[in-house]
C-alpha cells in the first residue's frame, strides 16, 4: 500500500491497514522526524518567538512544499489572478485558508471542534432542493463517527449533543466527559438562553450548547460498556507525562503546547509501532502513474530533497498494489490534474467548499474573564438545520474564548492602541486593558456554502514551485445561498448583543482582502480553513470522483480519501466525518485485499512497498 | 547611585500599572534590560534611566516627565509594551531621524519567556501570579473580583 500525506487521513488509513498485517508506506511531502517531543517543541519556540502569531507561525517556509498563509491572501482584480504565493487565487474572492505540510498534517494546528454532522447534511438536494445528496446516510455512517471520537480521543456529552436529529447508538457515551462551558459561555447564556426567532415560519429557541472537542478532558468511566477510556497525552519517542488533560492555556491554534489536543502524530505513532508502516518524509509526490492497459494505477512518481531551500531532488517511483491520496482536498486534487487525471466526469478539482465564516464582535458590560480556557467551548447551535434551508445557508456560531483575536488581533491591538493612542499608562492602563479585554464576546459564524462547479481547483504549467511541480489555482466565490445566510447572521448578531446590553464594535474594512458586498451591505468572510469537495462521492461515475468508499470510479486500486470527497460540508467542522470516511475506506480496502485476487504487483517492477 | 535593575524596575512599574515585586516575579527584569541595551546601546540606557531617576525641578511625577519627553517617551511606550506582550516594537522613524539608527530595532518577540510572562494575561485573569496556566476547567469559574 502506498499512502501519499501523513496528515490525519492518511494516518487513520495507514494504521488501520497495518493492523491488518499489510504493509504501508507513507510518502510526506514536508519535513519531520520521528514523532520526537524535541521537534514538537521546536515548533513551539518557533511560534513563541515570531512576532506574527499567524497560524502558519511555528513552520520554518518551505518552497520545496509550500503552504500557503492566512496572511498571503489579498485583494483579486478581475482578469488578475494573484500568484505572487504559493496557492495562485483567481478569484473572485481571495480565500485565506491555509493547510500545513509537516509530518501529522494540518492537525498540528487545528483547533479541535469535532461535531458530527447532521442527518439533514446527507441529504440537502432531496430535502431542501440546495446542494448535492451523499450516497451514504448518517445512520450509516454513525459507527465510524464512534470510532474516529474514540481515535481522536472525544470531550462531550451525548445529553447536549442529541438534536437536530443526531441520534447516537443506545447506550453510547464519549470517550471523555464534554468540556466544563467557560464563564464567557454562562454570560451570553443568561442573556439570550430561551430567546426565540422565526425564520421561515419556524420558531426556534436559541441556547448556548457546548461543543464536543477532541482535546483531553475527563475519562468518562461508562465508554465502552464500562471498560472506560485512556486519554492519549504527548507522544514522543521518550516517553513523558504531558498532555494528558487540557490547560486551558488558550494556544490550541497553532499549537497545543502539551498536546491535550488530537493531532494526527498520535495515530502515526501508533501506526509506527506495528512494524508495518514506514514514512518517507521530505517525498512529494509529484504525479500518478496508470498502466495504460487496465487504467489501474502502477505508480507513484515522487521528488525527493534534502534541503527544503534548494531545489536539488532525485526523483523515483513508488510501486504497489493499493494506491491512497490522502493529501488533502486541494493537494488531492492538484496531484491528480497534474498527472492529467481530470476523472471520466470531468469534476476533479471541482465543487471546492469551505466555510464561510463572518465575525461579530462587541464589548459585554461586565467583566466576563474572556482570554480563558481553550480557544471556543460553547457556541449556537440551533440554526444548522430547519425548513429555511431552502432559501439561505444554516450556520453555527462560536463563542470565542479568545475575544477579538480572530477580528482585529486583541489583545495587542488593544495594548497599542491604548499606549500609542489614548496615551493610558500605569494604574489606568493596566484596568483599561482589563476591563476592556476581559469583556469582549466575539461571535464566529460558521456558514454553510454548497457545492458548485464553478469553485475549484485547477492546476497550469505557467504556475509550478521550486521543484518543477504544478501549483493549485484556485477559483472561488460565495453563492448568495450562502451570502443570504450572513446577511441574517448578521441581524442575530446585533440581536445578540442587544439580549447582552453589549455595545457592537463590528466593522468591515472595505479594504480588507476578503471584503464582499451583498445587496448593498459589506461584510468580511474569512476563510474556514475546512477544505473540501474536489472529488466529491457519489452513485455515479458521471457524477462524482469517487463512490463512498472513496474509491477512484476510473482507477481500481486508488483511493482519495479526505475531506476532498465530501459532497456537502453542512455547518461541521469536517474533520470528525473525513476520518469516519476514512475509517470506513479502511474497512473496504483491508475486505477488497482480501477478496480481490486480480490485484497483481505488474510482473516488471520492483516492489518498494507491498 | 542606585542598581540600574531597581530604576529600571520603579521606572516600569509606573510605566505598567504592576508593583514591583510582580515585576520582579516575572523574572524578565534582566532579559529585558538587555533586550533595550542591544536596541539603544548601553549608554543611552543610562541616560533614559537617569532622566527618571533625577527629580523633576517642578517637583511633579517622574514617570509622566518621561512619558512627555520628546526623546524618552516613545522609548517608554516602547518598555510598557515588551512588560505587557513580550515583543519589542519599533521605535517611529521619527525618533531615528533625530536620536540615531539602530539595526536591532525591529517588531520581534524577546523570547518564548517573554510572550508567556505577559502582563496581558495577568490583566486579563488568564494567569495567576506564579502559575502560567490555570488548569483544568478553571475557566468555567468567575474570573477574580467578579
Ligand atoms: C487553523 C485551523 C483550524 C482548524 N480547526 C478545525 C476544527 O476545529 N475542527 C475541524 O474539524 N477541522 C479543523 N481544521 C481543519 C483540519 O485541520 C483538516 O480538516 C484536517 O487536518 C485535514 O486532514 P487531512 O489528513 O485530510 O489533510 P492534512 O492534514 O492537510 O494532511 C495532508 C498531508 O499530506 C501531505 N502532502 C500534501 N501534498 C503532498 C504531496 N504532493 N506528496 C506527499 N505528501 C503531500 C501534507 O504535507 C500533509 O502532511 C482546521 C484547520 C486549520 C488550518
Ligand atoms: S487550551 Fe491549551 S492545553 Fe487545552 S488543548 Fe488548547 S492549547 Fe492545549
Amino acid at each position: 500500500m502506498v499512502v501519499v500525506g501523513s496528515g490525519i487521513s492518511g494516518s487513520i488509513i495507514a494504521n488501520e491497514l497495518s493492523r491488518a498485517g499489510k504493509t504501508v508506506l507513507i510518502l510526506e511531502a514536508g519535513p519531520g522526524t520521528d514523532s520526537s517531543l524535541v521537534e514538537y517543541e521546536a515548533f513551539l519556540t518557533r511560534f513563541y518567538d515570531a512576532a506574527v502569531k499567524d497560524n502558519q507561525s511555528p513552520y520554518a517556509p518551505n518552497p520545496n512544499a509550500a503552504m500557503p498563509r492566512s496572511s498571503d491572501a489579498v485583494r483579486i482584480w478581475p482578469g488578475q489572478p494573484d500568484s505572487s504565493t504559493y496557492l495562485v487565487r483567481n478569484g473572485p474572492l481571495a480565500t485565506d485558508s491555509t493547510y500545513t505540510r509537516v509530518l501529522g498534517g494540518t492537525t498540528l494546528h487545528w483547533e479541535g471542534k469535532t461535531p458530527r454532522m447532521m442527518p439533514d447534511d446527507f441529504r440537502t438536494r432531496s430535502a431542501y432542493g440546495v446542494g448535492l445528496d451523499w450516497p451514504l446516510t448518517y445512520t450509516e455512517l454513525s459507527p465510524h463517527y464512534a470510532q474516529a471520537e474514540r481515535e481522536l480521543g472525544v470531550s462531550g456529552d451525548v445529553e447536549t449533543q442529541t438534536f437536530g436529529g443526531i441520534t447516537f447508538e443506545p447506550g453510547y457515551v464519549y470517550p471523555m466527559r464534554g468540556l466544563p462551558l467557560s464563564y464567557l459561555d454562562t454570560v451570553v447564556a443568561k442573556g439570550i438562553d430561551g430567546t426565540a426567532v422565526e425564520l421561515a415560519g419556524e420558531r426556534y429557541e436559541l441556547r448556548v450548547r457546548p461543543f464536543p472537542q477532541a482535546r483531553n478532558g475527563i475519562p468518562n468511566p461508562d465508554y465502552d460498556d464500562g471498560r472506560g477510556f485512556v486519554p492519549v497525552g504527548a507522544v514522543s519517542t521518550n516517553q513523558v507525562e504531558e498532555g494528558g488533560r487540557c490547560q486551558g492555556n488558550n494556544n490550541c491554534v497553532p499549537l497545543c503546547p502539551v498536546q491535550a489536543k488530537y493531532n494526527a502524530r498520535k495515530t502515526l505513532a501508533k501506526a509506527l509501532q506495528t512494524g508495518c508502516v514506514d514514512i518517507l518524509v521530505q517525498t512529494v509526490a509529484s504525479k500518478v502513474i496508470l498502466d495504460p492497459v487496465t487504467g489501474r494505477v502502477s505508480g507513484i512518481e515522487v521528488k525527493a530533497y534534502e534541503d527544503p531551500v534548494s531545489p536539488r531532488h532525485t526523483t523515483w517511483t513508488m510501486r504497489g498494489h493499493v494506491f491512497v491520496l490522502a493529501a488533502n482536498a486541494i493537494e488531492n486534487a492538484r496531484l491528480m490534474l497534474a498527472s492529467g487525471l481530470g476523472s471520466s466526469s470531468g469534476l476533479m478539482g471541482r465543487n471546492l467548499m469551505d466555510h464561510a465564516y463572518l465575525l461579530s464582535w462587541g464589548l459585554l458590560p461586565e467583566v466576563a474573564g474572556t482570554f480563558r480556557g481553550t480557544n471556543c467551548t460553547g457556541g449556537i447551535s440551533d440554526l444548522r438545520t430547519g425548513a429555511f434551508r431552502r432559501q439561505q445557508a444554516a450556520f453555527a456560531v462560536d463563542i470565542h474564548n479568545d475575544g477579538w483575536a480572530w477580528a482585529v488581533g486583541s489583545p495587542y491591538s488593544d495594548l497599542i492602541q491604548m499606549v500609542d493612542q489614548e496615551n493610558l499608562f500605569g494604574a489606568r492602563l493596566r484596568n483599561a486593558l482589563q476591563s476592556r479585554i476581559s469583556s469582549q464576546l466575539q461571535l464566529a459564524f460558521i456558514i454553510e456554502v454548497p457545492p458548485s462547479e464553478s469553485n475549484r481547483v485547477t492546476v497550469d504549467p505557467a504556475y509550478t514551485d521550486q521543484l518543477g511541480n504544478m501549483r493549485p489555482v484556485i477559483s472561488y466565490t460565495l453563492p448568495d445561498y450562502t451570502m443570504r445566510g450572513a446577511s441574517y447572521a448578521r441581524q442575530l448578531a446585533r440581536r445578540v448583543f442587544q439580549c447582552l446590553d453589549a455595545a457592537d464594535h463590528t466593522s468591515y474594512d472595505p479594504e480588507d482582502s476578503q471584503y464582499v458586498t451583498y445587496e448593498g451591505q459589506g461584510y468580511v468572510i474569512r476563510g474556514g480553513n475546512h477544505l473540501a469537495g474536489t472529488h466529491i462521492m457519489g452513485t455515479s461515475p458521471a457524477t462524482s470522483v469517487v463512490d463512498d468508499r472513496q474509491r477512484s470510479w476510473d482507477h481500481k486500486n486508488l483511493y482519495l480519501v479526505g475531506g476532498g470527497s465530501m459532497p456537502t460540508i453542512g455547518t461541521s467542522n469536517i474533520t470528525l466525518t473525513l476520518a469516519a470516511l476514512c475509517f470506513r475506506s479502511a474497512r473496504h480496502i483491508i475486505q477488497q485485499l482480501r477478496a480481490d485476487a486480480s490485484l497483481t504487483l505488474p510482473p516488471d517492477a520492483p516492489s518498494d512497498a507491498a | 547611585m542606585a542598581r540600574r535593575e531597581d530604576v529600571f524596575i520603579s521606572l516600569s512599574a509606573g510605566l505598567t500599572g504592576y508593583s514591583p515585586v510582580r515585576l520582579i516575579g516575572t523574572g524578565m527584569c534582566d532579559q529585558y534590560l538587555a533586550e533595550l541595551g542591544k536596541v539603544l546601546s548601553d549608554g543611552m540606557v543610562d541616560e533614559f534611566l537617569s532622566a527618571y531617576a533625577r527629580p523633576p525641578a517642578d517637583g511633579g511625577c517622574s514617570v509622566l516627565k518621561v512619558l512627555r519627553d520628546a526623546r524618552w517617551g516613545p522609548v517608554a511606550r516602547r518598555v510598557m509594551i515588551l512588560w505587557y506582550c513580550g515583543t519589542w516594537t519599533a521605535l517611529p522613524e521619527s525618533w531615528h531621524a533625530v536620536h540615531g539608527a539602530s539595526s536591532a530595532d525591529t517588531d520581534h518577540v524577546v523570547s518564548a519567556e517573554a510572550y508567556q510572562a505577559g502582563l496581558q494575561w495577568v490583566a486579563a485573569g488568564a494567569h495567576p501570579a506564579g502559575a502560567r496556566q490555570q488548569g483544568f476547567g478553571a475557566w468555567a469559574l468567575a474570573p477574580e473580583g467578579v
